[in-house]
């Protein structure tokens, strides 16, 4: 018999606003524990939440992303349940009237084809506090208790590993180019659970559904998926049942491993949060949220395309949002030459932030000065070893290139007049060469810029030395 | 008809983290028994289903929004003083397992 | 010396320089200590006498410098002890004031004590505190009760030891105790004062409210305590505050009361009812317009409950955090953070408050949720349409506080649905309609009883205190029974 998998995954999103998502509370990773927290958020008793102007739009600009339906009033509800990390005993969520509702993102497949992966809702909601497991207790860190959340749930319309990691990378794209997220799935800042359950092929109803949780990588995900879809396959070959039960991924066996069975769903008993009011938000505020959200990266990849980017190349960029930023404020200053800066970027920029382990934004090569070095190269003022030369110098201090070339003598001449001199000397130095060029021996001329090149250092510039050599040769 | 005998609201008391002795119990399931037939005589009332469940007092909406700056908060010390067992500058529990 | 007095008597002698506020709270504290009516959850002598002791220039035109005020004991107080008189808080020290307590510091009021309640505000008898029964001051044999759940607040008021105090009413928690002890009770609109540090019991039915010994008094109050609070509570209206003292003019010509029938059959006192007619004809007197009008028993007998359901459901989840690990007991030797949580609510709670929490909790699971909790929500919808509809032709609605004067404290008079007639069970549970409807509603002393004070409401339109406060008045001018208190000889 064959299978076909049936897969939902729910994504939560931490966002990196300024502020908690119902108290004012700075949101930030990484501090010392405890020194984050406003009374709401440790659930002291009289406390209100107040919502998030800033993390409201965030769930705008990503529903709009996501084509989805955008809700004009904003309505929460109370998840009720206890739990160690949860301070008040509930969470405010949006269970009846999600922000976003139906929408859907294409992904395209290794083969070629597009798939649209269809997304049932996306509601904002807030994080619960921080916990420390030690070996014979737990520590309680309430930093991250209240940072806002945006949670996506897609309906189970993912049939493959792979169609799970692109939808997983989808959504990590477009949370990072809408500056929502940072998106990282190794820090926590993106989590996914994976739902997954095998069926016959042709049948519409649902197997047992397995959860899978502690994927930290998009990769994983995959490797998650594969694996849970073949032990499945697996057991009803063999006649037994799957267990309705939740499994973690196992990075270093590559496997999903047991971590408890279902017990009866619990009953979060719903009800709407009485202490926010239902929220209007005007035709104009969901427009305006829309309209100066930040460029998504398929956007970004139709532009790159338009200035001369191979798809493959565009994507590359796209890896990194800094780094197309940093592409971007280069392509203000010269789109035409979209090529020159992909180079620069994808080489020697990105071998220099590789090797000292920094992001882009702290390069000290200003995009300006990036552009006066690619024309220096294209004017042949600098070779192009010349201008890896002072690419580095530049990455020291934020010096324009000429100015760096000039300090370092490293500028090339191209000055005809100047070059004519030196190669009419040389010649007279080494008339053997116009002999030989006369007997047809083409690599006098070679032998003759090698000289000069030699003479100055390599400082005049190749190509017009050889055509001069050329010419003068011609004359004689 | 709605299910409330001494399973189900013992149960109902120990979601809610508590116990209780089975007297009182006891005065509960009473109280139960009559709550809930209160609750099904009102449904003679005239309109009961065709009106909407009422949240809020009155019909209320805003449009505020809180701006998202960040502001000073609690100092450590005021977030840790009414929890009884601190460790590290955080709050110690038992070993929180699964 | 200083004690029976009003916000505006107090005003004018400590502008006169006639006292001083470390005077006026070294009085009431005296006072304090020697209450009978266990009243008090915590004393804030050191706090009080430092504070008076620091207001020496009186403020002419603040009427609120340097007059004591006590406090129910769910409202934070920074660095001051806040119990809700419930176990699970008996040592919790707030961080933070409640946006009314810091109001009421900024305008130089002496906070000089907590008081008493029942145990998170979840009762109506003043005898489920985790310190016991609050006995009413009028009643020395500690028979009747002064009813609840801001018993405490309503006792020291009484008598006379402040001229104001702070309570929540979240079903009538205010205006019920106003009523057995002789007060002014207050609960303006919904949202017209934050809740910002008041201990929730059921947000969507919470008010902070408050008792005076007179309605001048109490329009003072609400124009301080008034207004906006957009850092800390949304659901508190945006609307201006108005000048509610200085609107007083006490004349209702012309104005439309309404009272209602159905309510008025549960009167069992005969004095009462006399009151009442003896009212309507002040009011008529006045020039006011007072007419009969009639809403549907089953209507009116659906309040208590639906609003057991409402209520018990929504505190059921706001007492979530009350689990033992950020605040709270730890009890016993826990080996698992379960049993943190239930050690200390199985022993923080009271009985009372555990079984409101079960029922609560059960009217909110998806099995029950729509046979319950939500048809509660519908009840309350067709409640509300119905006194709206009322009220868009009236003014107010008169109605009595309750169908006797006095009621005996029981021992188990809060188990729910204690056997009662259904003409009962509507007028003591119809002062709910304005937490239903988020309605202004004042309840003011008309009359006095065997030694016994009661009182009569009004419920308004939302945000129309103004009327509210000027109907109140004009009654009060005519009973002449302005500044009740066990102070001063009660007159029948």
């Amino acid at each position: 018999m064959n299978f076909e998998a049936v897969i939902g995954i729910e994504i939560h999103v931490e966002m990196k606003t300024k502020s908690k998502m119902f108290s004012s509370s700075p949101v930030a990773f990484a501090k010392e524990a405890n020194t984050l927290v406003s009374p709401l958020d440790i659930a002291f008793p009289g406390t209100m939440p107040i919502v998030n102007k800033q993390a409201v739009i965030n769930a705008i600009r990503v529903s709009n992303a996501l084509h989805m339906e955008i809700d004009n009033e904003l309505h929460f509800d109370r998840k009720n349940y206890f739990y160690s990390d949860l301070p008040k005993g509930f969470q405010i969520t949006q269970d009846q009237r999600p922000i976003g509702k139906n929408g859907y993102v294409d992904v395209k497949l290794s083969n070629g084809t597009v798939k649209r992966i269809e997304i049932e809702r996306l509601h904002m909601e807030e994080d619960t506090c921080k916990q420390l497991h030690m070996a014979d207790y737990t520590l309680l860190d309430y930093n991250r208790a209240g940072t806002p959340l945006i949670e996506i749930v897609s309906r189970p319309s993912i049939r493959s590993g792979e169609e799970a990691m692109k939808y997983v990378e989808a959504i990590k794209s477009i949370v990072v180019f809408t500056d929502v997220s940072d998106g990282k799935m190794e820090e926590g800042s993106l989590r996914c659970d994976v739902n997954v359950s095998i069926r016959p092929y042709g049948s519409d109803k649902f197997g047992t559904k397995v959860e899978v949780k502690n994927l930290n990588s998009t990769a994983n995900v995959q490797r998650a998926i594969d694996f849970e879809v073949k032990r499945q396959t697996k057991l009803l070959l063999s006649g037994v049942k799957v267990e309705q039960e939740t499994r973690r991924f196992d990075e270093m066996k590559r496997e999903t491993v047991l971590m408890r069975k279902k017990t009866d769903a619990i009953d979060y008993k719903y009800f709407e949060e009485p202490n926010i009011v239902p929220i209007k938000l005007s035709d104009d505020f969901i427009q305006n949220a829309i309209s100066t959200c930040p460029e998504l990266a398929s956007q970004k990849l139709e532009r790159y395309i338009k200035v001369g980017l191979t798809e493959e190349e565009a994507n590359q960029m796209l890896q990194n949002r800094l780094m197309a930023s940093y592409f971007d404020e280069c392509l203000k200053i010269n789109p035409k030459r979209a090529k020159a800066y992909w180079n620069w970027l994808n080489g020697d920029i990105l071998a220099y932030l590789n090797k000292n382990e920094i992001e882009i934004t702290s390069l000290k090569v200003t995009p300006d000065n990036l552009d006066s070095l690619i024309d220096m190269i294209e004017k042949s003022t600098l070779s192009f070893n010349q201008a890896r030369n002072v690419f580095e110098k530049m990455t020291i201090d934020n010096k324009s290139a000429s100015l760096i070339a000039d300090e370092s003598g490293l500028k090339q001449n191209s000055n005809e007049d100047e070059i004519r001199k030196i190669v009419l000397q040389t010649i007279e130095e080494f008339p053997q060469s116009v002999v030989d060029y006369k007997a047809g021996k083409d690599r006098a001329v070679g032998f003759l810029v090698g000289q000069i090149m030699k003479k100055t250092k390599g400082k005049v510039n190749p190509q017009i030395t050889s055509k001069l050599v050329v010419e003068i040769l011609k004359t004689k | 008809m709605l299910k409330y005998d001494l399973e189900t609201i013992k149960k109902c008391a120990n979601n809610l983290m508590f116990d209780m002795t089975d007297e009182q119990y006891e005065v509960l399931l009473g109280e139960f028994k009559t709550i809930i037939k209160e609750m099904e005589l009102l449904d003679e009332i005239e309109g009961v289903n065709d009106i909407s469940p009422m949240t809020f007092p009155f019909d209320v909406t805003t449009s505020y929004l809180r701006e998202d700056e960040a502001l000073t908060c609690l100092d450590k010390e005021e977030v840790l003083k009414n929890a009884k067992e601190v460790l590290d500058g955080q709050i110690k529990l038992p070993k929180v397992v699964g | 010396m200083y004690l029976g007095k009003t916000i505006e008597e107090l005003h004018e002698l400590l502008v006169s320089k006639k006292v001083t506020p470390l005077e006026l709270t070294k009085e009431a504290i005296e006072a304090l200590k020697k209450d009978q009516t266990n009243a008090l959850e915590t004393l804030c002598e050191k706090e009080a006498i430092e504070f008076a002791s620091s207001l020496i220039e009186p403020e002419v035109d603040n009427p609120f410098w340097g007059i004591p005020y006590a406090c129910k004991d769910n409202f934070s107080t920074k660095g001051i002890l806040t119990t809700a008189s419930s176990n699970i808080l008996k040592d919790y020290v707030p961080v933070f004031d409640a946006t009314v307590v810091e109001k009421l510091k900024a305008a130089k009021a002496v906070l000089i004590c907590k008081t008493t309640l029942d145990e998170l505000a979840m009762g109506g008898t003043g005898t489920s505190g985790h310190k016991g029964i609050t006995y009413n001051p009028y009643d020395p044999s500690k028979t009747y009760k002064i009813g609840g759940s801001s018993c405490g607040s309503a006792s020291v008021c009484a008598q006379g030891i402040v001229p104001f105090s702070l309570g929540s009413d979240t079903g009538d928690s205010v205006r019920k105790p106003a009523s057995y002890a002789g007060l002014v009770g207050v609960k303006p609109t919904w949202g017209r004062i934050s809740r910002f540090g008041l201990f929730p019991f059921a947000p969507s039915l919470d008010h902070v409210g408050y008792f005076t010994r007179s309605v001048k008094d109490s329009a003072l109050v609400l124009s301080l305590l008034a207004g906006e609070d957009l850092t800390h509570d949304a659901t508190c209206s945006t609307k201006p505050v108005e000048d509610y003292y200085s609107l007083i003019n006490g004349d209702i010509k012309g104005k439309k009361i309404a009272y209602i029938k159905e309510i008025n059959e549960g009167i069992k006192d005969q004095c009462i009812k006399d009151k009442f007619n003896e009212c309507i004809d002040i009011l008529r007197e006045k020039g006011a317009e007072v007419n009969e009008v009639s809403i549907d028993k089953k209507i009116l007998s659906a309040i208590y409950p639906s609003y057991m359901v409402i209520s018990c459901a929504e505190a059921t989840s706001n007492n979530a955090n009350l689990d033992g690990i950020k605040f709270g007991p730890r009890v016993g030797e826990v080996s698992t953070y379960q049993e943190v949580m239930i050690n200390a609510r199985t022993k923080g709670f009271g009985e009372l408050i555990k079984r409101r929490f079960v029922i609560g909790s059960y009217s909110l699971l998806s099995a029950n949720k729509e046979e319950l909790f939500i048809k509660a929500q519908r009840i309350r919808h067709l409640i509300v349409d119905k006194v709206n509809e009322v009220l868009k032709n009236y003014d107010a609605i008169l109605a009595p506080c309750s169908g006797k004067v006095k009621s005996p404290i029981v021992n188990n008079s809060d188990n729910i649905f204690s056997d009662i007639d259904v003409d009962s069970m509507i007028i003591e549970n119809h002062l709910g309609i304005g937490n239903f409807a988020g309605l202004p509603s004042i309840s003011i002393p008309v009359g006095i009883d065997q030694g016994m004070p009661f009182d009569f409401n009004l419920t308004c339109k939302a945000f129309d205190e103004v009327n509210m406060f000027n109907l109140a008045y004009s009654l009060e001018k005519e009973l002449n029974l302005v500044n009740l208190s066990t102070v001063k000889k009660v007159n029948e």
